[in-house]
């Protein structure tokens, strides 16, 4: 095997030198000059060039219409908005806030006595940082007339949820669906879990509280 | 035997002529192509201002109709073709073709693409491709602040392989107090190449407690910190890096006592 590799490798130097000889006569012919020429490399530098190019990496949505259900105290609209960055074509990270209000407890309606909460302590506000997974990227088609592109994701992370005075540490999970109605503009829907625990009933209790929020987002 | 020397001469001569023709043949740039002067200077009326033209190097290049893999290709482009790059999204550049349509295609799919000079031409894309480079990151971290949840921020510089700053606030929620720190801190990495590369934090900042008006009635304080700490990170692609860390921040508090709090976070970090 290895005598057969070193012929090959001879015969192949062999036949090299064989074609190189007609241009080392020329070369000693021309004289020292060309000696420069051969040595230095015959090849072009390879030029690269970074091209000038915009980024579209952000994504900022508002709440177009949201509407949040906080655990025994009714469901309300929501508002709010959130910053994406897309870091590549399946993750993003997003920070998000929001604020509603809540309604009054089953326990004040039905009990007569005081409310557990001023009006300012209805005032809810949350913030929170999730990561997202865009998991099903596709079309989505209505009717015969569109089809948008479109991907489902996946999202969860950690938050705070300040209401009655107080801040609850608060995570999130949830799914989301994305339509892409021109490539900076798209309307998106997702369904999300804010899980935090309070005491306002005299005793922990973790609390799911579900929002849905439909919004426009713009890319930039 | 002179006449046969020149002879010999003149027919080695001739065919290190053709030898170079054939090789300046072989290399013809894709911009001085058949197929690329074949559609001469002509560009889309639609072309936005101010976009960049270049010629297509590889055989052919999918397009797709969104910045994904999981969208139709609707178009192909072929060797020589003139394309037009509008903007980028993640991995992935928008282009227009010379009949005026537009598509996506990935960055990595255009490794041969050349300019008008025939020189080639790369689209950057975010991230690192090399421990040492340089570059900003921006972070989300979880941690755990003495038993309370903490949730963070931060953004980082690297200046060196081994040597980054940071700028760092967390917002904490705990049963007895919540607070917010921000913080200025310097990393250092001793090994940058390392698959879990370890690093050591140096730092200072402030922390705003206050305290749960429901359980202790006692005013909001703020105090001046140190901050101390080791962690490990590991790069999960050129975009993404995991993070673990525990860190000592010392209080320096108007009290008889300073305080001392031990917390573990857990983050990611995003390349820029």
């Amino acid at each position: 095997m290895e005598t057969g590799l070193r012929r090959i490798h001879v015969t192949l130097a062999g036949l090299l030198l064989a074609a190189s000889a007609p241009f080392a006569n020329i070369a000693c012919a021309q004289g020292d000059e060309t000696i420069d020429e051969i040595i230095s490399p015959d090849l072009e530098r390879r030029e690269i060039r970074e091209a000038e190019i915009d980024s579209e990496d952000f994504e900022f949505t508002v709440y177009w219409g949201g509407i949040m259900s906080v655990e025994d105290f009714g469901s309300n609209r929501m508002i709010g908005g959130s910053l994406a960055y897309h870091i590549n074509e399946d993750f993003f990270m997003e920070a998000a806030y929001a604020q509603t209000e809540l309604g009054e407890s089953s326990y004040e309606r039905l009990s007569g006595s005081a409310p557990l909460l001023t009006e300012d302590e209805r005032d809810l506000s949350l913030y929170n940082l999730s990561l997202a997974w865009n998991f099903l990227p596709g079309e989505i088609f209505i009717l015969d007339r569109w089809a948008l592109n479109s991907n489902l994701y996946l999202i969860g992370g950690i938050g705070n949820t300040s209401f009655a005075d107080e801040e609850y540490f608060t995570y999130n999970v949830g799914v989301g669906v994305r339509m892409l109605t021109k490539d900076w503009l798209t309307l998106r829907f997702d369904v999300r879990d804010h899980i935090f625990e309070h005491e306002i009933f005299g005793e922990p209790v973790t609390t799911n509280n579900l929002s849905a929020q439909l919004g426009v987002s713009i890319y930039f | 035997m002179a006449l046969l020397l020149a002879g010999l001469l003149s027919v080695s001569l001739a065919q290190a002529q053709t030898h170079t023709e054939e090789q300046a043949s072989g290399e013809t740039p894709v911009t001085e192509s058949f197929s690329a002067q074949q559609f001469g200077d002509r560009a889309p009326q639609q072309l936005p201002f101010d976009t960049e033209k270049v010629f297509v190097g590889a055989e052919f290049l999918n397009l797709y109709t969104g910045p994904g893999r999981g969208y139709v290709i609707d178009q192909v482009v072929e060797y020589g073709e003139p394309l037009w790059l509008l903007k980028r999204r993640t991995d992935w550049v928008k282009v227009m073709t010379r009949t005026g349509k537009m598509g996506w295609a990935k960055i990595a799919d255009l490794d041969a693409v050349y300019g008008a000079a025939g020189e080639q031409v790369v689209v950057p894309a975010p991230g690192v491709d090399n421990a040492r480079d340089r570059g900003v990151r921006f972070g989300f971290t979880y941690g755990d602040f003495e038993g309370a949840n903490s949730l963070g921020i931060s953004l980082g510089y690297r200046f060196t392989g081994n040597i980054s700053a940071e700028l760092r606030a967390a917002q904490t929620i705990g049963a007895y107090s919540d607070s917010q720190t921000y913080q200025v801190a310097l990393l250092h990495k001793p090994f940058p190449d390392w698959r879990l590369s370890p690093y050591f934090m140096l730092g200072t900042g402030i922390n705003i407690t206050s305290p749960n008006a429901t359980i202790v009635a006692t005013e909001d304080r703020q105090d001046t910190t140190m901050l101390s700490g080791i962690g490990v990170t590991t790069n999960l692609s050129r975009r993404f890096a995991l993070r673990a860390e525990v860190a000592n921040h010392y209080l320096l508090t108007s009290r008889e006592n300073n305080q001392e709090i031990v917390e573990w976070k857990l983050g990611f970090d995003v390349f820029m």
